[in-house]
């Protein structure tokens, strides 16, 4: 044993110095550190303009970190208001209210960037209150994609090529018409817009009546897929199922040379008789607090919006460039893909970038949706505007502290005085000895645990946005509770996520259960041959990520192009829309979350009949007992002490199961499918980042769960 | 009747585990043939997880062959992951294990209080701590390092571990320690020396379970490491889904590879994994 | 002095209940197992083995560990299937039933009492699946735990239960079953001596009362000895010798027969035949000479043969006038038991130990001391030294 103990020791150090390694930081004053979400050919273009800086500058590094995308805003606010973080770093105008709100970016110094040189739409995207925020690199919009083998010309309305003359089964038209981003461009052309200059909402218009009209004319004429999805819309175009797709010059590394298209400006709308203007999103080159005081960084955030990199950007990296005078270099001519984007930002129209347009898309999004299924598109759009000013609702004003500070330090001081009592000096002494075993796992759970959640727990009596946080007291508790006012079991009030979490849990667990207990069961036999292989094979989904699973299983429940209405047709069941209805949309979320449990529930209940002494058993059987009665009687009785507790953490872990719900359901239809923690996330990151409400309803989660174990555990205890 | 009955049961037992296999890995081959197929969608289309167009470039993708440096660097994000993950499960069972017999054998002043604690902690969403978790990892000077990710890590392992582990050591007779401390052994050197031997599927077990939950980790690692060759693998997986779009194909691929160390492993452990569990480990 | 009130108090319930119809048996079996075969792996346990227990009979299946035993009595239980061979119970060819249709009940070595069930539910168990009336258990749920002392124990768990307690609660199983046969499966090794000797008794009363086929396992054989009415001796998946107690003890057929019955074993020791003239033969060895009666050995005596002589340590005794010397030991070790005494000793150096019993009241010896041994003629016995086989005329 000894020296297999020196081996793990030194294995444990070596991981320690590998670990430590990475935290030595070599900040010099020669380096400076610029963050991206780019992929493929625009992270080539910078890391090509990242070299040529170099080059220029000798004994300069650029440091490039390309970040997932998902996690890029988050990663910015956590790190640079911090002085951590990049110089430098490229992201879209739409964040930047928020950005800016949140001290993550910096004016761009004047004369770092020569007006005259850039698109003035992209200038305008980039600027606020009359100063400049960022150096505009690129413009990014959608435009009409068309097969020229299908569409020799491109068409002067969205009318004539919904009737062009089209091969059987090809689709006139592909794009994702579920998402408010696209359907801007065609509210656009009735004159309606998503926000107005105010930051109030103004889809429910009556251009956005029409509009939502209009959509779902085509989607009944099945002029446009039904469940769209970007991967849809790219495949259904290469495949020349589609003669004509709605996208961004993001389309064309997927599309590579499979179809012969040309790239066309979206065309009007006869009905309106105005053209179709798609959002302008516009990425700037944008430098954090510390990043503006380092000239190096300055410099290289000329250097990107210089005509040089516009053409890297443009050739490399194949953006539409905000650079005017690179597009007169022949370089950029021999691209009309490219030219015919830069002719679609003409008539496009600028993302806003307030803040309030965060909380915008989700209420949008599902009154689309809503259209789509064939309701009517006024009530939809009333109630997408009821859900945006519920969303975007003032904070409460601030209250005193001084009455929950009062009452704070009473209850301390009463706990403090009744443990005090209780606890003898002789009981403290005898426990010294455990205090050595225990010490290091306190302090590390108390560290990096208890003192987050508790932090966490006391921003719940906060509340506004976070440069604006004010002491509410239990003003969202009580909002919540209140269900913000409107109906008890209205649309994402408290309650109704509350009923839905716990059928949603009871479901699971009954499920976990079930099937788990069964499987384990089965597996125990020992005249099963192939057992050991059986069980290494039933516990693999256990293995894979969640998020993996729940991506996977997404895909597989879609209408058109999924596995399970393929696998259910082959038995001649209609394809389901799963996503549409809250039934079939929480038979999707369970069903991927029993696949994820189940093996965890099978694998405890084979240790736990391991344990259940033969003879009892046999004796059973002697007395008379059959199989069935066996188990009924004297296994599952004998296996209670041992399943609960598992039980009643998978319980838990299933009511705060965010994964599969966020990325299965999404919490379609209309956020019916939301459990309390994904509604909690959406508070925090979707609805303006309202923290201390979303620390509010993790309170509750937490209070529920509580109770509910403390309930448990008094039935579990009558019951031995 | 019965006997019939009796005749065909072997059957329609396999008959049923051979159904949940396929429910099992049904989304497993998608996985595997969108992996395989050149174009990444598609193969979610019918009812057959075939690959179309069969290809390992995504493979080629992920693992960084057709870039310059890519392997190396995969190769490193690869080591990342190993190293915060293998790190993570010593960690947490280091830490874990002591706690977890003090609660086992030792009746002390607090023990109850700590108890609930720690099942409290399981019940509380993370979505509240993540900010403050990040302040306090500043002030530690902790951000930015693999270091502070497996503390991190560790810690919300620890109490589960500390509950699995108190009830393998509950079921441990105290003889074992009593006669090792006749022999001359302190309570220390007893608890090293005998019970943790005896302890060992538990113990593995709960390494496992820290193991994964590191292995499989996403957003912390995102939000925490800022250097590209430190970047865990669930993080290099994240990259391949984008804004407007994703590669699918080399998402495939990468979940493929980040889940195949981990199903082999239960492969090979699978014993220890049951009895792992059942040393008392889930007893309330 | 709780047990021994508790049963004081079953013996006078028992005596009243004596008359009482409500204890009634059923209609006893035989039970027979024909040429029984049986391998686990690689590893042949029944050679084929033959039983036979006639109505109301209590057989004792008795041996060392690894010997059988209990294979066989799980095979007549149906816990295990046979390899070949069949089991019988009265009269049917019970060999392809299951457990639960032979209408037997077993108590277990472990008592495998049903943990989560309170007492009264595990004697309740096998009535209650078999759909027995309410009316009914309860009262056989009275009756039994009546007989056994278990009235005060009803509502409590098997974990708070002692071991004596636990292993009477088995017993009430079975017996509330009303089966035609009991098995027992070493029911008392988990038990200390007192309590054995004491449930020991209860067990043959019990069986006396109720008149059950009986099957019983045990490795003690003063358990074998005293509750079998036919004792069944085996070793190594075979059956050595089987017959009443006194029998099998007072006439082993084998080597292995006569040192597993009576307690010291019986000293063993090498010799050879040797004839001394017409009808006069004796063992001659290293440490006896034993004069034999060649009419009980008849033609298995042969010049020259290899035996080996077998007198139990109660059969020896001090020689005195009258009585035939056999030989002489140094005693070494006296193990005093209070009325007698157990005499180790050896009759040459390095030679092989033998012990004699002596009666307290006849003397006693010292150590160092030399002894003069003597015994009865029919008490010795002759085995043949290569088969074991115990020589016969």
């Amino acid at each position: 044993m000894r020296p297999r103990l020196w081996v793990l020791v030194l294995v444990a150090l070596a991981c320690a110095l590998g670990l430590a390694n990475t935290a030595c930081e070599d900040i010099t004053a020669r380096t400076i550190v610029v963050w991206h979400a780019y992929r493929g050919d625009e992270e080539r273009a910078i890391e090509e303009l990242a070299s040529r800086f170099e080059k220029a500058h000798p004994g300069t590094l650029v440091e490039l970190l390309a970040v997932p995308f998902e996690a890029y805003p988050a990663k910015l606010e956590a790190a640079a208001p911090h002085g951590h973080g990049p110089d430098v770093f490229i992201d879209t105008h739409g964040r930047l209210g928020a950005y800016r709100r949140e001290h993550v970016v910096a004016p761009t110094p004047p004369d770092v960037a020569d007006p005259a040189q850039y698109d003035t739409i992209a200038l305008d995207a980039v600027s606020e209150g009359g100063r400049l925020f960022a150096v505009p690199l690129s413009t990014k919009c959608v435009a009409l994609y068309y097969d020229v083998d299908l569409l020799p010309e491109p068409p002067a309305t969205l009318e004539d090529l919904v009737a062009a003359k089209l091969p059987e089964g090809t689709l006139p038209l592909a794009y994702e018409a579920n998402s408010a981003y696209f359907h801007a461009a065609l509210l656009s052309a009735f004159g309606g817009r998503l926000l107005d200059d105010h930051g109030a909402f103004a889809f429910d218009s009556d251009a956005g009546v029409r509009s939502l009209e209009l959509v779902h004319e085509l989607t009944a004429k099945h002029a446009i897929p039904a469940e769209p999805s970007g991967a849809l819309v790219t495949q259904l175009f290469a495949s020349k199922q589609a003669a004509a797709v709605i996208g961004g010059p993001w389309l064309r590394s997927d599309l590579g040379d499979k179809v012969r298209y040309r790239v066309a400006p979206l065309p009007k709308i006869a009905r309106s008789g105005e053209l179709m203007r798609p959002l302008l999103t516009v990425e700037g080159a944008m430098l954090t607090p510390h990043g503006a005081t380092r000239p190096l960084a300055v410099d290289f955030v000329q250097f990107l919006g210089s005509k040089e990199a516009a053409i890297v950007l443009a050739t490399v990296g194949h953006q539409v460039v905000a650079r005017r005078d690179a597009w007169t270099d022949p370089a950029l001519a021999g691209d009309p893909v490219l030219g015919a984007f830069h002719d679609a930002v003409r008539s496009s129209v600028p993302m806003s970038s307030s803040t309030r347009m965060q909380a915008a898309w989700v209420p949008a999004n599902e009154a689309i949706e809503k259209a789509l299924r064939g309701e009517d598109p006024r009530a939809a759009l009333a109630e997408a505007r009821r859900r945006f000013d519920d969303a975007t609702k003032p904070p409460p004003p601030p209250s005193s502290p001084t009455p929950a500070l009062v009452v704070l330090g009473l209850v301390l001081l009463a706990a403090s005085i009744q443990i005090a009592r209780r606890t003898r000096l002789a009981d403290v002494k005898a426990s010294l000895p455990a205090y050595r075993y225990t010490a290091h796992a306190v302090l590390v759970v108390l560290v990096l645990v208890v003192v987050p959640l508790l932090a966490g727990a006391a921003t719940s009596l906060f509340a506004g946005s976070r440069d604006d946080m004010r002491y509410v007291g239990f003003a969202n508790y009580v909002a919540i509770l209140t269900a913000r006012g409107g109906a008890l079991l209205g649309h994402g009030s408290f309650y109704l996520t509350l009923l839905v979490t716990v059928l949603w849990t009871l479901l699971n667990v009954t499920l976990h259960v079930a099937i788990g207990v069964a499987l384990g069961v089965l597996l125990s036999r020992p005249l099963l041959k192939l057992r050991a292989a059986y069980r290494a094979l039933l516990v693999l989904p256990w293995a894979v990520p969640s998020y993996v699973t729940a991506l996977a299983w997404k895909g597989m429940f879609h209408r058109q192009f999924g596995a399970v209405n393929a696998l259910l047709g082959l038995v001649g069941v209609h394809p389901i829309s799963w996503f549409s209805r809250f039934s079939t949309a929480l038979t999707a979320n369970v069903t991927t979350n029993v696949w994820l449990g189940f093996p965890f529930m099978m694998v405890v209940t084979i240790g736990a009949l391991t344990s259940i002494p033969k003879e009892v058993l046999e004796a059973a059987e002697v007395d008379g007992a059959t199989r069935w009665q066996r188990f009924w009687r004297v296994t599952l009785p004998l296996l209670r002490p041992a399943l609960l507790p598992a039980v009643v953490l998978g319980g838990i872990w299933t009511f705060n199961m965010f994964n599969v719900v966020f990325l299965v359901s999404g919490g379609e239809p209309d956020g019916e499918t939301d459990i309390l923690v994904s509604e909690a996330y959406r508070w925090a990151f979707t609805r303006d980042a309202q923290y201390g409400y979303a620390a509010a309803y993790a309170v509750l989660i937490f209070g529920l769960l509580w109770l509910i174990t403390r309930a448990t555990r008094k039935w579990q205890g009558a019951g031995t | 009747m019965t006997s019939l009955l009796r005749k065909i049961e072997p059957l329609l037992v396999h008959l049923a585990v051979l159904v949940a296999l396929a429910f099992a890995l049904y989304p497993i081959l998608w996985v595997l043939s969108t992996a395989l197929s050149a174009g990444g969608l598609g193969a979610h289309s019918g009812a057959i997880p075939r690959p179309h167009d069969v290809t390992l470039d995504n493979f080629r993708t992920v693992v960084g062959t057709d870039r310059v440096g890519g392997t190396a660097l995969f190769g490193r994000q690869v080591l990342s992951s190993i190293v915060v993950s293998l790190a993570t499960a010593v960690v947490g069972v280091v830490i874990a294990t002591p706690a977890a017999y003090a609660l086992a054998r030792f009746r002390f002043v607090g023990a109850r209080t700590g108890e609930r604690a720690l099942l409290a902690t399981q019940m509380f969403p993370a979505v509240a701590s993540a900010v403050p978790l990040y302040l306090i990892l500043d002030a530690l000077h902790l951000l930015d390092t693999r270091l502070g990710l497996v503390l991190v890590y560790a810690s919300t392992a620890v109490p589960f571990a500390i509950f699995q582990l108190r009830g393998a050591f509950e079921t441990i007779p105290v003889d074992l320690e009593e006669a090792a401390m006749v022999d001359g052994a302190t309570r220390g050197q007893a608890f090293v020396r005998v019970v943790l031997p005896a302890a060992r599927p538990a113990i593995a077990v709960t390494a496992l379970f820290c193991f994964m939950s590191a292995w499989n980790e996403f957003i912390l690692a995102a939000t925490l490491l800022s250097r590209e060759s430190a970047f865990t693998l669930p993080v290099v997986l994240q990259r391949y889904v984008g804004e407007h779009d994703a590669a699918w194909g080399p998402f495939a691929a990468g979940a493929i590879l980040v889940s195949l160390p981990v199903m082999i492993f239960f492969y090979v452990a699978q014993r220890q994994l049951v009895s792992g569990l059942t040393a008392g480990g889930v007893k309330g | 002095m709780e047990r021994l009130s508790e049963h004081e108090k079953r013996r006078a319930a028992e005596r009243a209940d004596e008359a009482s119809p409500a204890s009634a048996p059923k209609v006893a079996m035989r039970c027979e197992a024909r040429g029984v075969h049986k391998a686990f792996g690689g590893t042949q346990v029944l050679r084929g083995v033959d039983l036979s227990v006639p109505d109301g009979g209590f057989a004792v299946l008795v041996g060392s560990s690894g010997c059988g035993k209990s294979t066989l009595l799980r095979s007549i239980a149906g816990l295990e299937t046979v390899d070949a061979g069949s089991i019988h119970l009265a009269g049917r060819d019970v060999t392809r039933l299951a457990p639960r249709d032979r209408d037997i009940a077993m108590v277990f070595q472990s008592y495998a009492l049903y943990p989560h069930l309170s007492v009264r539910d595990n004697l309740a168990f096998g009535l209650k699946l078999r759909g027995v009336a309410r009316g009914e258990i309860e009262a056989r749920v009275r009756e039994v735990s009546q007989m056994l002392g278990l009235e005060a124990l009803l509502d409590r768990l098997p974990k708070q239960l002692s071991g004596g307690q636990r292993q009477r609660v088995a017993m009430g199983r079975a017996i509330a079953r009303r089966p035609t046969m009991f098995l027992f499966d070493e029911p008392l090794s988990n038990l200390d001596a007192a309590l054995r000797a004491e449930v020991r008794v209860d067990i043959r009363r019990l069986h006396d009362r109720l008149h059950a086929t009986t099957v019983y396992v045990t490795h003690d054989q003063v358990e074998a000895m005293t509750l079998a009415d036919t004792l069944w001796v085996m070793n190594k998946g075979l059956v050595e010798q089987s017959g009443p107690p006194l029998e099998v003890y007072e006439r082993p057929r084998t080597r292995f027969v006569a040192t597993f019955l009576g307690s010291p074993a019986m000293n063993l020791l090498d010799a050879k035949l040797v004839r001394k003239g017409a009808g006069a033969w004796l063992a001659e060895g290293a440490d006896l000479a034993v004069p034999l009666d060649a009419e009980r050995f008849g033609s298995s005596l042969t010049e020259g043969r290899e035996v080996t002589v077998g007198v139990r340590p109660h059969d020896l005794c001090v020689a005195q006038q009258g009585t035939t010397e056999l030989g002489e030991i140094v005693v070494e070790v006296v193990e005093a038991l209070g009325f007698e005494s157990y005499v180790h000793g050896w009759a040459r150096q390095a030679g092989p130990s033998i012990v004699m019993r002596l009666d307290t009241a006849a003397g006693s010896v010292r150590v160092g001391e030399r002894v003069k041994l003597a015994a009865a003629p029919d008490k010795v016995h002759l085995f043949d030294r290569a088969t074991g086989a115990a020589l016969t005329s």
